[in-house]
């Protein structure tokens, strides 16, 4: 009990379940199973956003242009299938590579001239973003083919959404990246102090510019997986990415200066804010005060985290 | 900033001062929305036609990066600079956008506010867009017709920071009381994908019951409403929408979507563009023009809108053209006065 009480993840798990019991409670129809479709579904997605951003915040930087990235993929894979036909595994393994470029674009820049993640990221949001309208001309995809359109919107084992598949593949990896395969460890020796990293021997420009390909791969794939859900390419995608790629890490516990990320926490992190977000639609909230409501919500989950971190580190200066 | 702002401002007016006339040919519009969104895509080809039509310099669409004022206003300032001298805006802001479009007009040039108003007072000739209440007022009574005797209906619109979106909800609840219907739920702020997706499908999943109908009043979530009517494969609920979209136009041919609204971004433009040249060839506006109020300006006039449903969606378009023709038979007539 004592070594799951000091877990991460367990203060966001806690919230979580008491949110679901209460939730529950109040509106049965929380639990039925076209509705934990849905949930999953937000889940899924919002997850790809999240560990995009958290790999990013692990080496202590932040990426503004994860959303840009993420529309850019997603209007390319749309793009592709249909200005040229392309089969949608093509067009996604392109896309992809678009993401992976994006990213690595952004961390040989930081690398290479020393200034701040977020400048870098900041301007190149505008490169993504415009790029994708110059493409666009504002105007939405529409020929998604009828196959990624299925995988974005049937199930399995019942009210499982395929697209819960590339999210969970995106978390085993993830989890094994940043815990078992040295890239991960120099990720977060880099993000908890660049400088003791860099005297142990690790290459930080190639860690900074290896993590911002992972986070352009990991928005590419989001990007996609929202194509399919949305069943059209719409140039709007990613433009709201911003605040829930940094929330759901947070609730999580990840440290915003690096070094400490936690990939189970951030998962339970988006959970958290998509079954807030229902929650508000399912208890009818007055409209004007959704975003009242949603912020007050996020902080006490993360009050309750914060809490149980406050009573670990006390009863661990008494030891 | 400003002082840049007045040194830009004085020698753009100098420059078109100087002009004695001001042929069409000179006059080079601008049509800036307020960001990327496919309801404005419209005003590019409208753009093109009025350029070919009245013989302008130019009619160019050009869109701000991000639904930010300060983009807005930079792209404006930059126009400037590059020899636009008409300028057609959907105002990034209503009440934040008066003090640009006063820069603008300083300049010499005709301001108009298109799709959306500037609060008065301000430098705009007029507002020419969307009666959005009466549209919302209008679909909510198509809604109610299609619905027979089940009147509950729920009311998905844009982002409440668009001054449109109070009327719009107030319009649905006046013609839904009328016709005594329930409006159970409103859920804005909802004109991007994702929020859209997440919002309406958690709704219609745990409330799909309670609802026999549902009104959208703006693009992203009616696009939103119509797929994911035709996920559930549910056509006991009936719905609205409103534009063009062509995942709603489908819904529309294949049973999911009972109607939309069809808005007028065309001939916004198009007529706009003329009138533009109009008002930069000496001609002014009329101090006794008809025009309508709303809860911005006084000097508003209304841009039409159409209801289509399955017996009139194959001529969507013919319906548009429709009432730019209308329109544009009347409109200087009515609105301007000429030499």
């Amino acid at each position: 009990m004592q070594s799951l009480w000091r877990a991460d993840w367990f203060g966001p798990l806690v919230v979580t379940v008491v949110a679901i019991i209460f939730i529950a409670a109040f509106n049965p129809s929380f639990l039925s199973p076209l509705n934990i479709q849905v949930l999953l579904l937000a889940i899924s997605v919002n997850m790809l956003i999240a560990f995009s951003q958290m790999i990013i915040i692990a080496i202590g930087q932040m990426n503004l242009s994860v959303g840009a990235i993420g529309g850019l993929a997603a209007i390319s894979f749309a793009g592709m299938m249909e200005v040229w036909g392309l089969p949608g595994p093509v067009a996604a393994v392109l896309a992809l590579l678009i993401g992976v470029v994006a990213g690595f674009f952004n961390g040989f820049f930081i690398a290479w001239t020393g200034i701040s993640a977020f400048v870098i990221t900041l301007a190149s949001l505008s490169i993504f973003k415009g790029l994708n309208l110059a493409v666009t001309r504002a105007q939405p995809f529409y020929g998604v083919l009828e196959s990624v359109k299925a995988f974005g919107a049937t199930t399995f084992l019942g009210p499982l959404p395929w697209l819960l598949i590339p999210a969970a593949i995106a978390f085993v990896l993830t989890w094994y990246l940043l815990n078992r395969l040295p890239l991960g460890r120099h990720i977060l020796a880099v993000g908890g102090n660049a400088h003791a990293a860099e005297l142990s021997g690790i290459s930080v420009p190639r860690t900074i510019m290896a993590a911002h390909a992972i986070s352009g791969l990991l928005a590419a794939l989001a990007g996609i997986c929202l194509v399919a859900r949305l069943q059209i390419g719409q140039p709007t995608i990613g433009d709201d990415w911003l605040i829930l790629s940094f929330a759901a890490p947070v609730i999580g516990g990840a440290v915003l200066a690096g070094g400490h990320v936690s990939t189970v926490a951030t998962v339970l992190g988006v959970a958290i804010v998509a079954i807030i977000t229902q929650a508000l639609v399912l208890f009818h909230i007055d409209p004007f005060l959704v975003q009242v409501v949603l912020g007050a919500l996020i902080l006490w989950a993360v009050g309750v985290n914060r809490w149980r971190e406050v009573r670990v580190a006390r009863s661990l200066k008494r030891i | 900033m400003s002082r840049y702002r007045e040194i830009v401002a004085a020698l753009a007016g100098a420059v078109l001062m100087a002009g004695v006339a001001h042929a069409a040919e000179d006059t080079k519009v601008a049509l800036v929305p307020g960001g990327p969104h496919p309801y404005f895509s419209a005003w590019e080809q409208a753009g093109k036609d009025a350029m070919r039509d009245f013989k302008l310099g130019a009619a160019d669409y050009k869109v701000p990066q991000k639904w930010e004022l300060s983009q807005q206003n930079e792209l404006l300032e930059s126009l400037v600079t590059q020899g636009y001298n008409a300028f057609l805006i959907f105002p990034g802001d209503p009440v934040g956008s008066v003090s640009t479009a006063g820069e603008l007009a300083d300049t010499g040039a005709p301001v108009i506010a298109l799709a959306g108003c500037l609060k008065d007072p301000s430098a705009a000739a007029f507002c020419f867009g969307t009666d959005t209440g009466n549209s919302a007022y209008l679909g909510t009574k198509e809604l109610i017709k299609a619905l027979g005797g089940k009147k509950r209906i729920a009311h998905f619109t844009g982002f409440l920071v668009d001054p449109n979106t109070q009327l719009r909800i107030d319009a649905v609840e006046k013609a839904a009381k009328e016709e005594g219907a329930e409006v159970v739920q409103v859920i804005a702020d909802i004109d991007a994908p994702e929020p859209a997706e997440e919002k309406i499908n958690a709704y219609l999943a745990a409330h799909a019951g309670e609802v026999d109908g549902i009104i959208t009043t703006a693009w992203v979530p009616a696009v939103v409403s119509a797929n994911a009517l035709r996920k559930i494969g549910d056509k006991r609920i009936k719905m609205v929408g409103i534009d063009h979209d062509e995942v709603v136009l489908k819904g529309i041919k294949d049973g999911f979507v009972a109607g939309t609204m069809l808005q007028n971004p065309y001939g916004q433009a198009y007529i706009g563009s003329f009138a533009a040249d109009k008002l930069r060839s000496g001609c002014t506006v009329k101090a006794d023009a008809p025009f309508k109020s709303n809860a911005l300006t006084n000097k508003f006039i209304d841009s039409g809108t159409v209801f289509v449903d399955a017996s009139s969606v194959d001529n969507y378009v013919a319906s548009m053209q429709g009432i730019t023709k209308d329109i544009m038979a009347t409109f200087a007539d009515t609105y301007l006065a000429c030499k």
